[in-house]
């Protein structure tokens, strides 16, 4: 069996486990990232793309306000290319509450939070879509954060600086020596072959698998898991990130990405990680609540919904309807001390904005392990884009016409913009091409047509590189899982979508569901 | 007033307004925007199922097939291969044989009938071929083609990359930028010039389906002789010739033939309740400046289903059909209107409008709702046309019962 040996092994390639990596390489550490399909395949991908201002959490939940808001000033320092500086509004309607938003507004001035009263005209002046029925509104330095971008760039920087992300590779099983795991045999999940690390310190930061990286190592870790969907709809009705006012609840915020608008999110107690099918009536819900903060929300035409599962920290393991109460605050376990089995620790809870700071605290204990003083700098330290070119459709555009230094591109998918040259470029920096991370390098396929016609092209290009069955299998299940997010939004214009994507796929190019280990 | 009403421009619409026409009827056919032919294959498939012939008598009572009957699609073949071959735009196949075209990524795609230049795949299957992909020309992938042809028994022994004359394009040709270059017999000189000394050894050759438009078999025909070899064309990913190569020859036969053509507006049903029977008067024709009345004796709706606009899924899961609202069974959970796999069969085929013999659209009780209106192709419930592979088949015997039963 192949092997290697570092100094820390991380189990999770999300945007804790990245950040993790990255702090430890600036400190000089040896480390891996290992994980089980892709870079952003769980919660860090399948999050609304909201950097929170720390509003959100003032009356609830005091710390992690604050960390959001100290967050949020430092990741628009250090990765400002992943950032769209939308601003955020806080909207307290005629129907909510009318004392909550003095309560918000106390609460956030004694945090040290941003918000500065705006009326009624200003607001609808600034946003026209919204409602007039606005009470009281705020404004608040949130922003729309990239996770796609954040997570590339942060795995770019690590293996610029030494570090290594293996992925696709499970964990399957901890090698344990007196009490002490010393390494941890892995398996391909592309061709099932198996390796081992070895490694002083293992952290799991597996988020809502990492319940059961910790059975591996035969310990519990007191974590409930909680399912948010969102959905994102075709275009911007607002250029802002608009929060309701009140306190935390399901479908509060509406976040504008790229092209679309994101809806999010409910907060649904789940089994396990790979729990994520959504209800209807969550879809109805969310519509519902868009259609409070903007008249018309539930007419527009719905893209895809999508849910992802946040592992919360639950001690008491309390059986709640609800998981809205639990903190949203993060927890570092070294299961040296909980459960005598060193060189183990699991890192989870927390959220996409405070990820740095988790990072930060997680590395701190690595380097006081590893008996390293190097202090943590991931606080002014850039995370550079693996391409200087960011990710805006303008330049894009700009980049289609010929010109004297570039010869003519071709758009491949055009509800993004993606070029031909990306889709070259990816295949020729990769070892193995698959077309769902193409999309959250490229953004290829998350616009309205959500990949009818650049999934086949993408795999037509893709066939020119490799000579591979796997081709088919990847582009099969690719096309699947995106119909799949889609078919939950079945009515209006949506419908005809699917409709015209399934007749187009079966009838027109005649695919057929190739069977394969992966699908 | 028109004796005949004709809504929606799609395979059926058009081929029931051409018997119509040629019946004597005067006929008047709109249509809210392109028809359903725009973003088809240009086949026509009747029955695909590789496993079962089709027998009328085993499908389900309220299967338009069943409806229709077999007199109905025996008769509605005839008629379009004789509309076909006087357009002079043949089509190759039969009712009792299935023919397999290689489609864009080279799968085979299973037909009854199919327009000349795509059916000649069929004779190179077992001899040595070449595929040819343009320079230029978007949505063509030669190599995912060439490997899937290669493993559905094609003898591809080379593809060949072949530029176009001129200088380089400004922007991704589509087949239809081809189409109209290739309808000029001075450029296809120039072709045979630039292709022909790259074609030596070749006997037969698959090419993407850029020949002509508007007279697609005299192009097809003419590049031939030029180029001394066989050619089999293969179709694009929409915008796809065939399709809309028989959305040209249809409405062109449906002008030839006297029909009254009124595109871009779209329909609002008006009902007649003057009389004890309930009938329909005609439409409110919406055009984008201002709105008109539109009496009619007969009405055929062929509007469509969900993709085509006959069809609308709310929110609140009911389904409404967008002219008339002619009552429409739905599931209680819209859940329940798609299955959760792109592969599976997909429940949402199977409603519509049930119909009785003389392709009536009934209520609830099975009564014809209005005594003068009638329905063909895609807005009819009871088939899964994808999976059965039948949708052309049945808007042909469809629009052939209808045109029957508003004639008689």
């Amino acid at each position: 069996m192949p092997s290697l040996s570092t100094e820390l092994l991380v189990i999770g390639a999300g945007a804790t486990g990245l950040g993790i990596a990255w702090d430890a390489c600036l400190r000089g550490i040896k480390v891996v990232v290992v994980d089980q399909s892709n870079i952003a395949q769980g919660t860090s991908g399948r999050y609304h793309g909201l950097l929170h201002s720390g509003g959100r959490y003032a009356v609830t939940d005091p710390i992690s306000a604050q960390e959001c808001a100290s967050e949020n000033s430092i990741l628009r320092r250090i990765i400002p290319h992943a950032i769209e500086d939308t601003g955020g509004l806080y909207l307290a309607l005629r129907t909510d509450p009318a004392d909550y938003a003095h309560e918000w507004q106390r609460a956030c001035q004694e945090i040290g939070i941003d918000v500065e009263p705006q009326s009624l005209d200003q607001v609808l002046r600034r946003e026209p879509a919204l409602t007039k029925s606005i009470s009281q509104a705020f404004q608040v330095n949130a922003a729309s954060l990239d996770s796609f971008d954040l997570l590339n760039s942060l795995s770019h920087s690590i293996r610029k600086t030494g570090g290594q992300v293996l992925l696709h590779h499970r964990v399957n099983e901890f090698i344990i020596e007196d009490n002490t795991v010393v390494a941890a045999e892995l398996v391909s999940e592309l061709d099932q072959t198996t390796m081992q690390i070895g490694a002083e310190i293992f952290i799991n930061a597996a988020g809502p698998w990492s319940d059961q990286v910790a059975a591996l190592a035969g310990v519990k870790i007191p974590i409930t898991h909680s399912k948010g969907t969102m959905i994102a709809m075709a275009n911007r009705l607002t250029h802002t990130v608009i929060h309701r006012c009140r306190p935390p609840s399901s479908g509060d915020a509406i976040v504008p990405a790229g092209s679309v608008m994101i809806i999010g999110t409910t907060d649904i107690p789940v089994s396990s990680a790979n729990d994520l099918p959504i209800k209807p009536s969550e879809i109805d819900f969310l519509l519902d609540q868009g259609e409070e903060l903007i008249p018309g929300f539930s007419n527009r035409r719905p893209l895809r919904a999508w849910s992802g599962i946040r592992p919360l920290y639950n001690p008491l393991h309390d059986d709640m309807n609800s998981t809205r109460g639990i903190s949203r605050s993060h927890v570092l376990i070294n299961h040296a001390e909980t459960d005598g089995i060193s060189g183990l620790a699991s890192i989870f809870g927390g959220k996409l904005t405070t990820f740095r700071l988790m990072a930060q605290r997680v590395a701190d204990f690595v380097a006081q392990e590893l008996q390293i003083d190097d202090q943590c700098c991931t606080d002014t330290v850039p995370i550079e884009p693996e391409e200087k070119e960011f990710i805006i459709l303008s330049n894009r555009t700009t980049r289609l016409l010929p010109s004297e230094n570039n010869a003519r591109d071709s758009v491949i998918c055009e509800c993004e913009n993606v070029r031909r040259s990306e889709i070259e470029a990816y295949i020729q920096s990769s070892d193995h091409f698959e077309l769902d991370n193409l999309r959250c390098t490229t953004r290829l396929g998350m616009g309205p047509c959500q990949s009818a016609f650049c999934s086949v092209r993408a795999t037509g290009i893709a066939f020119s590189s490799y000579e591979t069955e796997d081709l088919l299998i990847d582009l099969t299940s690719f096309i699947d899982r995106r119909w799949r997010g889609t078919s939950l939004l079945a009515w209006g214009q949506s419908m005809r979508q699917i409709v015209f994507s399934r007749r187009l796929y079966l009838e027109l190019l005649g695919i057929q569901q190739v069977s394969g280990d992966k699908s | 007033m028109t004796d005949i009403l004709i809504i929606g421009a799609g395979l059926s619409g058009l081929f029931a307004s051409i018997l119509a026409a040629k019946r004597n009827a005067d006929v008047t056919l709109v249509s809210a925007g392109h028809g359903g032919l725009s973003i088809s294959h240009g086949c026509i498939d009747v029955w695909s199922k590789a496993t079962s012939s089709l027998s009328l008598s085993r499908l389900k009572k309220n299967h338009p097939y069943r409806i229709a009957g077999k007199r109905a699609l025996n008769i509605a073949m005839e008629a379009f291969e004789d509309i076909m071959h006087d357009a002079s735009y043949p089509f190759s196949g039969s009712l009792s044989k299935q023919l397999f075209i290689p489609t864009a990524i080279g799968s085979l795609h299973c037909t009854a009938y199919a327009p000349i230049s795509l059916a000649h795949s069929q004779m190179t299957k077992g001899t040595p071929i070449a595929i040819a992909s343009i320079a230029g020309l978007r949505d063509c992938f030669p190599e995912m083609l060439v490997k899937n042809l290669r493993s559905n028994g094609y003898l591809v022994e080379r593809s060949i990359s072949l530029s176009l004359p001129g200088s380089e394009p400004y922007r991704d040709l589509y087949s239809t930028d081809l189409a109209y270059r290739f309808e000029d017999s001075a450029y296809r000189d120039q072709i045979a010039q630039l292709w022909k000394p790259r074609l030596s050894g070749i006997h037969c050759l698959g090419i993407p389906a850029i020949l002509g438009l508007r007279q697609p078999n005299q192009v097809y025909q003419s590049i031939q002789v030029l180029l001394g070899i066989e050619l089999f064309e293969i179709p694009t990913p929409p915008p796809s010739l065939p399709g809309l190569r028989l959305e040209q020859v249809l409405f062109s036969t449906a002008a030839h033939f006297g029909v009254n053509i009124i595109l871009g507006s779209s329909a609002i049903g008006r009902i007649d309740r003057s009389r004890k029977l309930k009938r329909v008067s005609g439409i409110t024709l919406q055009t984008p400046s201002n709105s008109r009345q539109l009496k009619a004796q007969k009405v055929i709706l062929a509007t469509g289903g969900f993709l085509h606009g006959g069809l609308i899924a709310h929110r609140d899961g009911s389904i409404q059909e967008s002219v008339f609202n002619l009552p429409i069974d739905y599931p209680e959970n819209r859940k329940a209107l798609l299955a959760p796999s792109l592969f599976d069969k997909q429940p949402y085929e199977m409603h519509g409008v049930r119909v009785n013999s003389r392709m009536q659209p009934l209520d609830l009780k099975g009564e014809p709702v209005y005594e003068n209106l009638f329905s063909a192709g895609g807005i009819i419930a009871g088939a899964d046309r994808q999976s059965e592979g039948s949708r052309q088949g049945i808007d042909l015997a469809t629009a052939q019962r209808a045109v029957e039963a508003a004639l008689e």
